[in-house]
């Protein structure tokens, strides 16, 4: 009997579970390959229970190494198996998660648009490289994505920021009153975040019970997830097979060097199970597509699949994070404690206001964003701030537990040939699957942005009434935001770019991405709701060259 | 009879707790601290009651015992002793091998130093002593020479107090943490909207 050959298969259920979604309802018949088993929500997140009914009150067993986002509550969920390499002078953190679903179940929610302040940042500036699209082609795609995952903001009319399709705002919290007014005296924006939340009952899912526990997994379905919105979509119409489980390691390719589908490991019997289909998407989130890519080599192509530029791996982005200024507002101390965190969201944002007028009116070319954060949480870590011990430290406690405040920044890396990605020659991981290896460290252009960041802060802070308890020492981690972007970078040269405008290999083009490697930098916003967008589009793409046999009968 | 005077819905969380709790190494205090529980719902206790320390030396765990209810003692409400701070430490101790070494030299370093001071062991001095030292240690302008070591672990032991106590149920209770509240329902924003700037807020309650 002869191998089934799908139309598509689609490597991870992340963000890129869109894509799977969009094939399956354009008629396509689709193996969507996960890594991990699926997730169960009822039973792996564990978003009701207090930290005093975990055994390790939520701080986890010591002795297991876990990512800094891994949680006691989400334990168990997360890939430790793949191993990665960081070149000497790298200090990377690669987070994953296995399960369906990936990082995807536990994201941050921010979801704001590109616009062309983004796409054609290198004709304003003269850095780099401008994307191969406009947003005026962009926007219809991106307001069919917010109908469809329920984006809460306002309209803000801001030149950084495209306004979108929204539901109601989550309201503002007593700090952020203050903190705006402080806002407006320096003269930076304060606004409602564009959150992928539901504020609302929005297209059969539930809204929001505002438990405030987004990041252990949210059991009702009420922000996107590809756990209760793509894959069920996908599920529902029959077409798509979704296997567990399986590690994919490599692309195969037929004698033109075209793709004909995957080789992956099965996680528990270690063996290696080729697939085929007539167009291979990968969707396994920037780092692990490129992986899977380097690690295709063949007689066709020698240092992995459609790099005939050389640029697979090159130009990898991240954001970086860090805390800019942390204190607190006096006006609140004392006062009954208010429930502000119960939407465990950024709720507020500071877009993007450098640059603006006039592209070099900073030292640092393009901008950063800004997500203040503060009220009454769960663990009073400010009581690092507060000096003795007895009963004053413990009235104290009270005292300031709805006044501290803080703000974190996200600052764009600009592209490096410093920084990049290849596969380590001698380690393998426990599958046999060469491993990824990191070359990256921060640029003079992001760590100006730092700097920049916690002296306005400290000023919006101190202008607001607070009092200024100080800023991180260092930045976050490379790798801490998970929102890497670059190394399969979509332009219309194949001599300079692995992608296409449309998401498809220069090279291979029965071989799509749908995840954040193609874009071409990570600008002063988050990526997923923009990975998404630009999945829909890619698909739609690649259905219609299905349906006319570029890909095969 | 509790059975009879608690709703459904709270009855399954006491079995939940319970359910927990039994996955837990021998705790008696920091089980919630909630009396009724313990009755209800837990087996009953074995006639010694005393807990015994999973890492700790009796002395050092009675130590411990004592610097953290003096850090968050049982004024204005419950403390660590009523959370039961010493065993959570007790058993984040002897989950983490790497900790270990520092946490038991500070214990030791604090009954030394009463040695040298006092000629005798730390849980041997009145509470004046106590505090006396772990002034010291505590606050900036009373800072001693030479007592780095005893800084740094009172450090260290207020960090774990804290932890302890604010993740227990009594010490969210203690800040009115708002998750105790499972389901809010709906957004609860700020009541104070004509006052954005916050400043004719009724006096403070502490």
């Amino acid at each position: 009997m002869a191998d089934k050959v799908y139309d598509v298969i689609v490597v991870g259920t992340g963000a890129g579970g869109m894509a799977a979604k969009t094939l399956c309802e354009a008629r396509a018949t689709v193996l969507a390959l996960n890594p991990g088993r699926r997730v169960e929500p009822a039973k792996d997140f564990q978003n009701h229970r207090q930290p005093y009914n975990m055994k390790f009150r939520g701080f986890g067993d010591p002795r297991v190494p876990r990512y800094h986002d891994e949680r006691e509550y989400t334990v168990g969920l997360w890939e430790h198996d793949i191993t990665y390499v960081n070149a000497p002078g790298t200090n990377w953190e690669w987070l994953r998660v296995k399960v369906t679903g990936g990082k995807c179940n536990f994201w941050g929610r921010s979801s704001p648009r590109f616009g062309d302040i983004d796409f054609k940042a290198a004709s304003l500036d003269g850095f780099d490289v401008d994307w191969p699209v406009t947003y005026e082609e962009i926007a219809p795609y991106y307001s069919r994505v917010e109908r469809y995952v329920g984006i809460a903001s306002t309209v803000q009319n801001r030149p950084s920021n495209p306004d979108g399709e929204y539901i109601p705002p989550m309201p503002f919290r007593c700090h952020d009153y203050i903190l705006q007014q402080g806002a407006e005296k320096v003269g930076v924006p304060y606004l409602p975040d564009r959150i992928a939340q539901l504020t609302q009952p929005h297209g059969g899912h539930p809204a929001c019970h505002y438990c405030g526990n987004c990041s252990s997994g949210c059991d009702s379905g009420s922000f996107f997830s590809p756990t209760w919105f793509t894959i069920p979509d996908a599920e529902k119409t029959g077409r798509l097979e979704l296997r567990t489980n399986a590690i994919v390691k490599n692309v195969l390719v037929d004698e033109n060097g075209q793709a004909k589908g995957v080789a992956y490991i099965d996680r528990d019997s270690k063996q290696e199970v080729e697939v085929y289909a007539k167009a291979v998407v990968l969707a396994a989130s920037c780092l692990e597509t490129t992986h899977i890519m380097l690690n295709s080599k063949s007689r066709h192509w020698p240092t992995g699949i459609a790099n005939s530029s050389g640029q697979l791996g090159k130009n990898l982005c991240d954001h970086l994070y860090g805390n800019s200024a942390y204190g607190y507002l006096p006006q609140l101390l004392g006062q009954p404690p208010r429930p502000d965190n119960i939407s465990d969201s950024t709720v507020v944002w500071m877009p993007r206001w450098q640059n603006l007028r006039n592209p070099h009116e900073e030292r640092f070319i393009r901008g950063y964003s800004v997500y203040p954060g503060g009220g009454c949480g769960g663990f009073p870590g400010y009581y690092r701030q507060l000096e003795g011990y007895g009963s004053d430290f413990k009235k104290n406690i009270r005292r300031y537990y709805p006044t501290p405040v803080g703000f974190t920044i996200q600052a764009p890396s600009l592209p490096s040939p410093a920084n990049y990605l290849d596969i380590d020659p001698e380690v393998k991981d426990i599958f046999g699957i060469p491993a990824l290896r990191f070359h990256f460290q921060w640029g003079p252009n992001e760590l100006m942005m730092w700097e920049h960041s916690k002296h306005v802060c400290e000023e919006v802070l101190r202008a607001a009434g607070g009092e200024y308890w100080g800023a991180a020492k260092q930045p976050e981690t490379c790798g801490f935001s998970q929102h890497e972007t670059g190394p399969c970078r979509f332009g219309n040269d194949p001599k300079r770019f692995v992608t296409n405008r449309w998401g498809q290999t220069h090279d291979v083009k029965n071989l799509y991405i749908c995840d954040a490697s193609i874009f071409p930098y990570c600008t002063d916003k988050t990526t997923t709701i923009s990975i998404l967008t630009f999945t829909l589009r890619t698909c739609e793409y690649l259905i219609e060259n299905l349906r006319r046999g570029e890909h095969g009968a | 009879m509790a059975g009879q005077s608690v709703e459904r819905r709270e009855i399954l969380q006491l079995v939940a707790f319970a359910a927990a709790a039994a996955g837990f190494p021998g705790f008696r205090r920091w089980t919630f601290a909630c009396g009724h529980l313990d009755a209800a719902v837990l087996p009953p206790r074995p006639a010694s009651g005393a807990y015994q320390p999973l890492f700790f030396t009796p002395n050092e765990y009675a130590i411990v015992e004592r610097l953290a209810e003096m850090i968050i003692p049982s004024s204005d409400g419950p403390g660590a002793r009523e959370a039961g701070v010493s065993e959570f430490i007790d058993f984040m101790m002897a989950s983490d091998p790497n900790l270990q070494p520092t946490f038991r030299y500070g214990v030791d370093w604090l009954d030394g130093h009463s040695h040298f001071l006092y000629a005798k062991p730390f849980l041997g001095l009145d509470a004046e002593q106590q505090t006396d030292i772990l002034d010291h240690l505590a606050y900036y302008d009373r800072h001693r020479a030479e007592e780095e070591d005893g800084r740094a672990f009172f450090q260290l032991m207020k960090e774990w107090t804290v932890k302890g106590y604010y993740t227990s149920k009594v010490g969210l209770e203690q800040i009115g943490y708002p998750g105790l509240t499972t389901v809010w329902g709906e957004y609860d924003p700020c009541p104070h909207r004509d006052d954005r700037e916050h400043k004719h807020l009724p006096p403070p309650q502490i």
